[in-house]
């Protein structure tokens, strides 16, 4: 809040970024009541019915094999889930990973567990795996999206629903979930107690493709060295635990855009971590 | 040039609204497949739909677009009775054979519409068939091998109860109801006791309450019987005996109890 030109109060996080995040787990969360609704006979009107196959990006990355060698989409997926992955490399190119900071409801059940975990821990929260053992464990998604690409391409059918737990989170009422998804999703809301997003973090293998733009995205996280005060508030806030405070331009795979670190929100000094494009003059 | 939040949650959902809207302006947003089987790309039935696509999603109605079996003979095959057999969806199948010991799903919809077509299929995996569809294929044209297949992947039609989402008809009001009905009666055990016929599906068990011993079972089939609930037919397959003369000649001392 500015008075007299002077900046008084600086939120502390970018509430706006939780709106969003709301509207798109609640929106989700009403399209897959509805899928089960419409299943069994009744149905919310003008509200999308479609599968959460349907409407996962993550499901169009996978199918591109097929898609490129048979021409048919892998089993449950639509061409909905070609146009929303498009549309998500689009923004990632543009912005980095925005839909896992701003848009999967999955990255946003875990931060709200982790709110609890911060409760209980405190400065300790989000610091317990030691840093040799997470720098590794941090490619273990690269891992997993190799493993769902080849699966996939080879048997033609949609095998990482089984495991899946964001399915598995907007599922867990029908017959459709896989006992896999949920056990996997139960781990991953308990680990958000300790550790902040451990799914993304550790196993999400769209989050591996997402992170890849970090590398060359258009808009980037900068921080102006000159008026830095060097307080490593950004690097403590950031729930990936990037060490912004060490970097101009974070260029980590692990950024999620969620702009937590920038002078928007954290960084006490005004224009100094921003999110930029171009580079700082 | 510097971005701040509030603009870039707007940019979030133009880029992600606007960009399903153009693909619906464009005609590319589905979010249901069209309900179209892939085609055998080589061979004899090269540009034929391939029945290994069938999927799930599938009702017994898209099956009949694509295949032209009627839904009406589909609903015969698995035992549906309803009176839109084209809106039943192949996924439902599992539900209604929770019961059964082998499972019938889509898989079996793959096999049914394989045979009845006359069109390849791996067989390397199992599959099964409840009675009533393997009656109905019996009557089409089938390879020996399809026939061996069949006859060991055949299951009982469901019971009442565990259709009970889709209650099974009685065999009798089938026949009635559908055109093509099989002629053969099903081997629920109460018909098969009041009409005493001896077939394909008979057990040892059904000709001993029909009132032949097993003393004379015996004598006809010139072996020990095995374990009663073993169907005669598949006896007699193992045994190297000719079926037809069995089943005539046991035929012929269930008569004689009447
Ligand atoms: S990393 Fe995966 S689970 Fe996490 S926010 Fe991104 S897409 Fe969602
Ligand atoms: S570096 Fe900044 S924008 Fe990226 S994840 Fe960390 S806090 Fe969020």
């Amino acid at each position: 809040m500015k008075i007299f030109g002077k900046q008084l109060f600086r939120p502390r996080s970018i509430w706006i970024r939780r709106v969003v995040q709301w509207f798109f787990f609640l929106f989700i969360a009403l399209i897959s009541v509805n899928h089960t609704l419409v299943e069994s006979g009744g149905g919310i009107p003008f509200l999308s019915t479609a599968s959460l196959h349907a409407l996962c990006p993550f499901g169009g990355v996978v199918t591109i094999y097929q898609y490129a060698t048979v021409g048919t989409f892998v089993q449950k997926i639509h061409e909905s889930a070609f146009v929303l992955m498009i549309v998500g490399f689009v923004l990632a190119f543009l912005f980095g990973p925005v839909f896992c900071g701003w848009v999967c409801p999955l990255g946003t059940v875990q931060e709200w567990v982790s709110k609890l975990g911060k409760k209980f821990f405190k400065r300790k929260f989000n610091h317990f795996v030691p840093a040799k053992l997470d720098n590794i464990l941090r490619y273990l998604r690269y891992v997993v999206l190799a493993w769902v690409v080849y699966v996939t391409a080879t048997s033609g059918t949609l095998i990482f629903a089984e495991y899946d737990p964001y399915f598995a989170l907007f599922n867990f009422w029908s017959s459709e979930v896989a006992v896999g998804g949920l056990v996997i999703l139960g781990v991953t809301l308990l680990l958000s107690l300790f550790v902040e997003r451990p799914w993304c973090k550790y196993a999400c293998p769209y989050g591996a493709v997402l992170g890849i733009t970090n590398l060359f995205r258009v808009f980037q996280i900068r921080r102006v060295e000159s008026t830095c005060k060097a307080d490593g508030a950004c690097s403590i806030m950031c729930p990936m635990n990037i060490p912004v405070d060490s970097v101009k331009t974070v260029r980590d795979h692990q950024c999620i855009s969620c702009l937590e670190c920038t002078s928007e929100a954290i960084c006490p000094v005004a224009k100094t971590v921003v999110f930029n494009a171009g580079g700082i003059k | 040039m510097n971005l701040t939040s509030k603009p870039l949650a707007v940019i979030i959902f133009i880029i992600l609204f606007g960009g399903i809207s153009f693909s619906t302006a464009m005609g590319w947003w589905a979010t249901e497949s069209t309900k179209e089987p892939v085609t055998f790309t080589e061979g004899e039935f090269a540009g034929q739909y391939n029945p290994a696509d069938i999927r799930g999603s599938y009702t017994f109605g898209d099956v009949e677009n694509s295949f032209g079996i009627p839904s009406v003979i589909l609903a015969q095959a698995f035992s549906i009775e309803t009176d839109n057999p084209a809106a039943f969806a192949v996924k439902s199948l599992e539900e209604i054979y929770a019961a059964s010991e082998f499972e019938i799903g889509t898989a079996s919809v793959r096999l049914f519409v394989a045979f009845y077509n006359g069109l390849p299929i791996d067989l390397s995996t199992d599959m099964y068939l409840p009675e009533n569809a393997a009656v109905l294929l019996k009557k089409r044209t089938l390879t020996p091998e399809q026939i061996t297949y069949l006859e060991a992947h055949t299951v009982p039609n469901p019971t009442a109860s565990s259709a009970s989402d889709s209650p099974e008809p009685a065999p009798a009001q089938e026949t009635e109801s559908a055109p093509e009905a099989v002629t053969t009666p099903s081997a629920s055990t109460t018909e098969s006791s009041t009409e005493r016929l001896v077939k394909g599906k008979t057990t040892f068990q059904e000709v001993l309450d029909w009132g032949v011993s097993q003393e004379i079972i015996e004598q006809v089939m010139g072996a020990p019987m095995p374990n009663p609930l073993t169907k005669i037919k598949d006896y007699c397959n193992e045994k190297g005996l000719e079926f037809e003369t069995i089943k005539t000649a046991l035929q012929v001392e269930v008569d004689k109890v009447k």
